[in-house]
């Protein structure tokens, strides 16, 4: 029964797959993908680029029909996006017309929610990721770090269920992705969610992840699984970090030449 | 910031240095020159105009005739763009929209407002309408692509955002598709009052009791040369202000596009 309940309030996919017809012909991309998601788990899926990680998102998203196989959320097949599964974008994806205020009460303005109501709502979200004093400023003004923690507020702001964050993190400068990953850490421990976090980089996978799903590269199939259990906030430095690392940096070097 | 007041300033003196240039050199030949006889002087002109101002060309002052004109360009530019920005909004966004009206479109887009004139006048006689029905011709023409182009480019992964937050169809087209196109609509409205205002002139000098078409008219048939070139300035004055307004209207609906001006 447990089992099932566990099931049933996550992501599943079963042999999913995905195969783009181009001009050019047919392109395969996700190859017979299975997984699901545990209650508030922060599941990373970790591959190399174009190894069609996006494009998983994109089909758990809602965004793409998968071409064969099944996607399932909550127990029912995902047939379009929907509230209940947040995600928050590799290139942001912000409204640039919208200050942050207006992103990040979006969601809850277009279900109707009246204005006192959603602006505390979105208040607390914009607090908790740091934003405080920028509620009135247009994305253009916003550095990339700060941009992303507004796409990050707005998704959660409309409390889905599963949170789907496509290399959020990916095009910003190293020292602000360290302050990210803490943030986003921090935010998760308030808010616990199931998320489904997508990486490219390993030291942020082994970071922020219960569990780590290995990636091969295209088309995107899983090569390996590691459940990571060590105590948060996590050491970078520490012996099994680094061992970890070491492995699956490994396994990854033997399938790959980059 | 003070380097740039200064280049303000430099700039503000480099206009008002060659309007003066302009106009001596323009007094210089008709003082000097065979073109005093084909052109009056421009103090001649300045002077005239002024007393058109006070005083009455036709049947009113100057300016009256100028806001007659400024009247029915509102009108025929509102009617004109809110039709060719919702057509373009909607052939951007809706396939079938694009597959019905852009063939049409496309045909009617390049014929000239003067084409319309007579046309219009069978249609509509000689008040007011056929003189808005040409304005608002001039300004659907060229708000229409504008908009079409800015529903086609939004961002797909800003509609998907919009998506996964809840919104359905018709919140994606008023509160991403719109708002997204602002800054491409507004180059069309860029165009679309220029092209307003001009085709105004051409409107009335078909038929009028006013308005600046109406003065250019009325001066070619008493042979006043005052009168033409004081309408001329007119025009170009108002459309100058109107362009000038409407970047100002822009500058503030699209201070969120850093491309927007
Ligand atoms: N709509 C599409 N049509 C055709 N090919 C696509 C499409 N979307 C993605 N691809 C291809 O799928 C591959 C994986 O893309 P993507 O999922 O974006 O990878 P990642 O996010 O891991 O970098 C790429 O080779 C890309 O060219
Ligand atoms: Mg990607």
């Amino acid at each position: 029964m447990e089992q099932e309940r566990k099931m049933k309030a996550g992501i599943e996919c079963i042999n999913a797959g995905k195969v783009f017809v181009t001009p050019e012909g047919e392109h395969e991309v996700v190859r017979n993908l299975s997984f699901a998601t545990k209650e508030n788990e922060f599941l990373v899926l970790f591959g190399p680029g174009q190894c069609g990680k996006t494009t998983i998102i994109n089909m758990i998203a809602g965004f793409e029909d998968v071409t064969s196989g099944r996607i399932l959320a909550d127990g029912k097949k995902v047939e379009k996006p929907e509230p209940s599964r947040g995600v928050v974008f590799q290139n942001i994806a912000l409204f640039p017309w919208m200050t942050t205020m207006g992103n990040v009460e979006y969601g809850l303005k277009i279900r109707g929610v009246k204005k006192e109501q959603r602006r505390a709502e979105a208040q607390k979200y914009i607090d908790l990721v740091g934003l405080s004093g920028f509620e009135n400023s247009f994305p253009v003004q916003l550095s990339g770090g700060m941009k992303q923690r507004v796409g990050i507020a707005r998704a959660y702001c409309n409390e889905p269920e599963v949170m789907l964050m496509d290399e959020p993190f990916g095009a910003l400068d190293a020292q602000t992705r360290y302050l990210m990953q803490e943030e986003l850490q921090r935010i998760w421990s308030a808010e616990k969610r199931t998320v489904i976090f997508v990486t490219n980089n390993i030291e942020e996978a082994l970071y922020l992840a219960d569990r780590i799903i290995v990636l091969t590269n295209c088309p995107a199939t899983i090569k390996k699984e590691y459940v990571i259990d060590l105590p948060r906030p996590r050491n970078l430095v520490s012996e099994e970090f680094l061992a970890l690392r070491r492995e699956i940096t490994g396994i990854l070097d033997s399938s790959q030449e980059d | 910031m003070k380097e740039e007041s200064k280049e303000n300033l430099v700039c503000g003196l480099c206009a008002i240095t060659s309007v003066f240039a302009f106009l001596l050199v323009w007094y210089l030949g008709c003082t000097f020159t065979a073109l005093g006889k084909l052109l009056p002087d421009p103090i001649t002109v300045l002077i005239g105009m002024w007393g058109y101002i006070v005083g009455t060309v036709g049947k009113c002052s100057l300016l009256m005739h100028a806001l007659h004109s400024l009247q029915r360009v509102l009108i025929g530019f509102l009617i004109g763009s809110a039709l060719g920005i919702s057509l373009g909004l909607l052939m951007g966004r809706y396939r079938l929209a694009r597959a019905i009206f852009n063939p049409i479109f496309r045909v009617i887009r390049p014929i000239p407002p003067i084409a319309w004139i007579p046309i219009s006048i069978i249609w509509f006689g000689l008040g007011e309408t056929p003189k808005i029905f040409l304005i608002a011709l001039a300004a659907f023409a060229n708000t229409t692509l504008n908009a079409m182009t800015g529903a086609e480019s939004v961002d797909k992964t800003v509609i998907n955002a919009a998506k996964m937050l809840g919104a359905n169809e018709f919140q994606i087209f008023t509160t991403v598709v719109i708002p997204s196109a602002v800054p491409s609509i507004f180059a069309g409205l860029q165009v679309g009052i220029s092209c307003a205002w001009a085709s105004v002139v051409a409107a009335e000098m078909v038929k009028a009791s006013n308005g600046l078409g109406w003065i250019i008219q009325a001066g070619m048939d008493n042979n006043n040369m005052t009168q033409i070139i004081s309408g001329i300035i007119m025009i170009g004055l108002g459309g100058f202000i109107l362009t000038y307004i409407m970047r100002t209207i822009e500058g503030v609906a699209c201070r969120w596009n850093r491309s927007g001006r």
